[in-house]
């Protein structure tokens, strides 16, 4: 009782598309031991996505988010090292590197879990080369996230790890429905033309939708008004690509 | 004219305004920036940005103005957290990756020189 009890996921606050589908790739990529790609544009909500995943999948996962400052060395450590853990052997980087690697197929070997890494558009050629030896070392099960550069990076500069994908898959953006019910969640109150004008401007992106909503709170605060078409239409300045779409 | 003058002429004046009431600009940038608008001029009296239309100004300004305003402290915490993800919503480019470097470094307590990617 108490173990199903462990395995029900907790509540979240909204299970939408991007979460059902992330969630349903994680467990097909960790039962098949297969490599998932998941693409979606920016702001659509794959963050937080990954974030619900993080706290609810019910086996092993370890979810690697990624920086412009990510490196092979950062990405090994994140795998080869237990939360908290310092590596103090000394050498040459590179020695430290293949110890760390070796110890990284270790862990998977020993314990396979499934990979997540969030924003995987951003991995530099190194650190994708590092994955495929994962893959090819310890069948190690991945899901990569990102954006439409993935693919397109993957494609054309990482053939051999591309060629290891098993399922490629492209998120749509939300639905006018679905960007409402986020918003709501997100606990903003939105007229029906400010929703309509939302729509028309940024799509199913409730992260852009976001960033033009908190400019448009601070230009009404700033007048001492409440948010409305106007503000909205103000934030439209901070925002050249927008503006262009309007 | 300065590089750094040239730049904060270029980009909006509320923006430019920010960056000088916060002190990025050396005494000698002050003072050439200061020159260039006649007495009087209302530049100076621009209303003060929110947090997230000052990170908003600063992704889609110039990114030499906006990589010394993050390394010299100009930017607080919570403008910076937003113009991090500001910078991911727009179209990458080696400029914004530089700058998205130089935040995430800010924002994990480094300072300094930024490692290029290779």
């Amino acid at each position: 009782m108490s173990e199903n009890l462990a395995e029900t996921p907790p509540p979240a606050a909204l299970v939408n598309s991007v979460v059902k589908n992330l969630c349903a790739l994680a467990a097909r990529a960790w039962s098949k031991r297969w490599i998932i790609t998941f693409t979606a544009p920016t702001g659509v909500g794959k963050t937080t996505a990954v974030d619900y995943a993080e706290r609810t999948l019910g086996f092993d996962h370890q979810v690697i988010r990624c920086k412009q400052i990510t490196t092979r060395y950062t990405l090994l450590q994140a795998l080869a090292l237990a939360p908290g853990e310092k590596w103090n052997t000394h050498g040459r980087n590179w020695m430290r590197a293949a110890d760390l690697y070796d110890r990284a197929v270790e862990r998977i070997r020993q314990r396979p879990y499934l990979l997540i890494i969030d924003e995987s558009d951003r991995l530099r050629l190194d650190c994708f080369e590092i994955l495929r030896d994962f893959w090819d070392e310890a069948k190690l099960p991945m899901l990569l996230v990102g954006n439409e550069i993935l693919t397109e990076k993957l494609n054309r500069q990482h053939e051999r790890l591309f060629r290891r994908i098993r399922v490629r898959f492209e998120q749509r953006p939300l639905r006018e429905a679905d960007l409402r019910k986020v918003l709501e969640v997100m606990s903003y109150t939105i007229a029906d033309d400010e929703f309509a004008f939302l729509w028309k401007l940024v799509g199913g992106s409730p992260g852009f939708a976001e960033a033009l909503l908190e400019n448009a709170n601070e230009i009404a605060a700033s007048q001492g008004a409440k948010r409305g078409i106007e503000a909205l239409e103000g934030a439209l300045r901070f925002f050249p690509t927008l503006r262009a779409a309007a | 004219m300065r590089d750094m003058v040239l730049r904060a002429l270029r980009i909006r004046p509320e923006l430019a305004t920010m960056l000088l009431r916060r002190g990025l600009f050396t005494p000698e940038e002050r003072a050439e920036f200061l020159e260039s608008f006649p007495k009087g001029s209302k530049v100076f009296s621009a209303p003060t940005l929110g947090p997230v239309q000052f990170a908003t100004l600063l992704a889609q300004g110039d990114t030499h103005l906006a990589a010394r305003a993050v390394l010299r402290n100009a930017v607080r915490p919570n403008e910076l957290q937003w113009l991090y993800r500001l910078l991911r919503f727009q179209k990458p480019s080696e400029k914004r990756d530089e700058l998205t470097r130089v935040v995430e470094r800010a924002l994990e307590g480094r300072k300094g020189n930024v490692r290029k990617s290779s």
